[in-house]
């Protein structure tokens, strides 16, 4: 080791320092505002229809830009490169230096609102990546894409204010969200069902929360929304969900679904003209809780992604059969074994004034006339003559463990709060409507004794743990 | 030793990468310092523009006063021009309101008249002018960053 070995370590060292400075100086001096807010400059100056715009555009003093909002602690640098969105002159210019569109800015004064509180995306950021958030810049909250951004204008505005006043697309998403009974599966702030995510605050959840492995295009909170309407299962293997939605349809619930922010604007900012009303009658909250699967209640049918059929509630022949007592309890315990969700106020929170109501409403085409008795009890009944027939003639729909199911076409009978005297009505007069037929004397035949031995063995098969 | 290379000015290998060295090193140095005197001074800081659109020329027809609440600003529009006077009392940071003489403090009855210069009470100095100037979007600014001097109105088309 001598002298000339660690001059020239100092000097090369010496000279990786230069070449990092050189590179700071580089990235500090040309940042990309710059050019933006220079040919912002330029295009006002050339396009100058008289001196005095001349003069102002030539006054312009090219610099950092920042909103900074007390109440909101928000600092946006956006205009650093949006330099013209309050320029009228700029209405026709080219994205970054245009005006922005509409009226908006009219009302909601840029000094106070500010750009990310509607558009998100990071305020602070000053490159393009960053601040838009695109792919990789793990930012939870990238720009919102314009056909989703009325989501926004719900942070401060009622509905119904909306639908007439430039904020129709979330308006009609959330209209739409009700009609498809998004919430018969999925909860909200407390009400709807179990069977997929708890939705309250989606739109505020971090990047990691969704899983992108099979989202096309930029992964993001806004594909992973829109392209599990699309396709559910794709997004995520596992899901049961029942979208069936046109492109346009899913664009409207991804945009009500981003309202859905667990940041509350002060009150200074919000408007609220009109308080939204949930409707609490019986049809819109079967609407909006049970249509997903029971549709109209009508039909009985086979679904292939829940592996089962789906009772047709409002059957009259089922009604028939079924007192709203019954019924009720059904709604609100759920049905063990099934998809069907507990809607008591302690599981899927509906009251039970609301659950009255929704019996009332599923009840209303009940027939006047009840179906006969079946005095079940007063037969002495033969469990391993009922386990012959029901293997010949149940099973096939049933299954032989009763559980309904996969490519079956029947219920489930392993209801151990179903009425024996229920069941033996069912199987006596059948279900009109459905592939049900009637086993006792109308239909193929089968004896009182018959049905009643039946009967027993599909209530042994409930107290059956299999 | 003494057969060290030299070139024609005299100055050795080795005196040589030691004088580049050094060089080098101190200009790294220096520019480094001087670099981070420069973030001294931020770009922006976290605190509300000083300076504020008002609105255009037409929300001030001539002969009104506003009063910006939040800004605590006064803009008088008269035959002679626009001007903006402070709202803040030059003696302890109370805000004055308009009355007949002027401008009158509520908190130790400091007073000045309509042009903002102390008649009475404790205020050691008169009320600021602020400059305004013309956006190119055509609308007005206020900026309470820089004062004008007493008398400065601005007409603008």
């Amino acid at each position: 080791m001598n002298s000339r070995f660690y001059l020239s370590l100092m000097l090369i060292s010496s000279l990786v320092l230069m070449a990092f400075l050189a590179i700071a100086f580089n990235r500090e001096m040309t940042p990309v505002w710059k050019d933006y807010q220079t040919e912002y400059k330029e295009t006002l100056i050339k396009n100058a229809k008289d001196d005095g715009t001349r003069e102002r555009a030539e006054k312009i003093q090219v610099g950092l830009q920042q909103i900074y909002i007390k109440a909101l602690n928000k600092s946006d640098r956006c205009t650093s490169c949006h330099a013209g969105v309050e320029n009228p002159l700029m209405a026709a210019a080219e994205v970054p230096y245009k005006q922005h569109s509409g009226n908006y800015l009219k009302n909601h004064p840029l000094p106070k609102f500010g750009c990310t509180l509607c558009h998100r995306g990071q305020g602070r950021a000053l490159n393009i990546a960053e601040a838009h958030g695109e792919e990789h810049q793990h930012w939870d909250f990238p720009i919102v894409p314009a056909k989703y951004i009325q989501s926004s204008c719900a942070s401060c505005h009622d509905y119904k204010m909306l639908e007439t006043e430039g904020g129709e697309k979330v308006a009609k998403g959330e209209k739409l969200f009700r009609e498809k009974g998004c919430l018969g599966c999925h909860k909200l702030n407390g009400v709807g069902g179990a069977l997929g995510k708890d939705i309250a605050g989606i739109a505020n959840k971090a990047y990691y929360y969704f899983s992108m492995a099979a989202v096309v295009g930029e992964r993001n909170m806004y594909s992973w929304i829109k392209q599990h309407f699309d396709d559910p299962r794709k997004i995520v293997p596992e899901s049961q969900m029942r979208a069936f939605l046109t492109d346009e349809e899913a664009d409207l619930l991804t945009t009500y679904m981003l309202t859905f922010r667990t940041d509350e604007m002060p009150r200074s900012y919000r408007l609220i003209k009109n308080i939204d009303k949930v409707a609490t009658d019986g049809k819109s909250m079967y609407t909006a809780y049970c249509s997903a699967c029971h549709s109209d209640g009508k039909t009985s049918v086979y679904d292939e992604i829940f592996a089962r059929t789906i009772p047709a509630i409002r059957n009259p022949s089922f009604l028939k059969t079924i007192s709203n007592s019954e019924l009720k309890r059904i709604v609100k315990e759920g049905r063990k074994g099934t998809q069907m969700t507990a809607w008591k106020s302690e599981a899927a929170g509906l009251t039970e004034k609301q659950i009255d109501e929704i019996v009332k409403y599923v009840a209303k085409d009940r027939p006047s006339e009840k179906s006969r008795p079946f005095n079940v009890a007063k037969i002495k009944s033969d469990i391993e003559r009922g386990a012959e027939i029901y293997n010949n003639r149940c099973a096939l729909c049933h299954g032989e463990e009763g559980k309904g199911g996969e490519n079956l076409l029947g219920m489930t009978l392993r209801d151990s709060a179903l009425s024996p005297e229920f069941i033996a009505i069912t199987v006596r007069d059948g279900r009109k409507g459905t592939p049900m037929v009637p086993f006792g004397n109308g239909g193929i035949g089968l004896s009182n004794q018959e049905i009643a031995d039946t009967v027993a063995y599909v209530k042994n098969l409930t107290n059956d743990k299999k | 030793m003494s057969e060290e290379t030299r070139d024609k000015d005299g100055v050795s290998r080795r005196d040589f990468l030691g004088l580049a060295a050094f060089g080098t090193a101190i200009l790294g140095v220096v520019s480094s310092v001087a670099g981070s005197l420069r973030y001294i001074k931020a770009n922006v800081y976290f605190e509300e523009s000083k300076k504020f659109k008002v609105g255009t020329v037409e929300n001030f027809p001539i002969g009104s006063v506003k009063k910006l609440d939040d800004k605590n600003v006064f803009i008088f529009s008269e035959e002679a021009g626009l001007f903006a006077i402070s709202a803040i009392c030059t003696h302890l940071g109370c805000i004055v309101s308009p009355v007949d003489f002027g401008f009158q403090c509520p908190c130790h009855g400091s007073q000045f008249n309509h042009i903002g210069n102390v008649i009475g009470g404790p205020a050691p100095r008169a009320l600021e002018w602020f400059e305004i100037s013309q956006e190119i979007d055509g609308s007005l600014a206020i900026d309470t960053a820089k004062t004008v001097s007493q008398g400065t109105k601005y007409l603008f088309a």
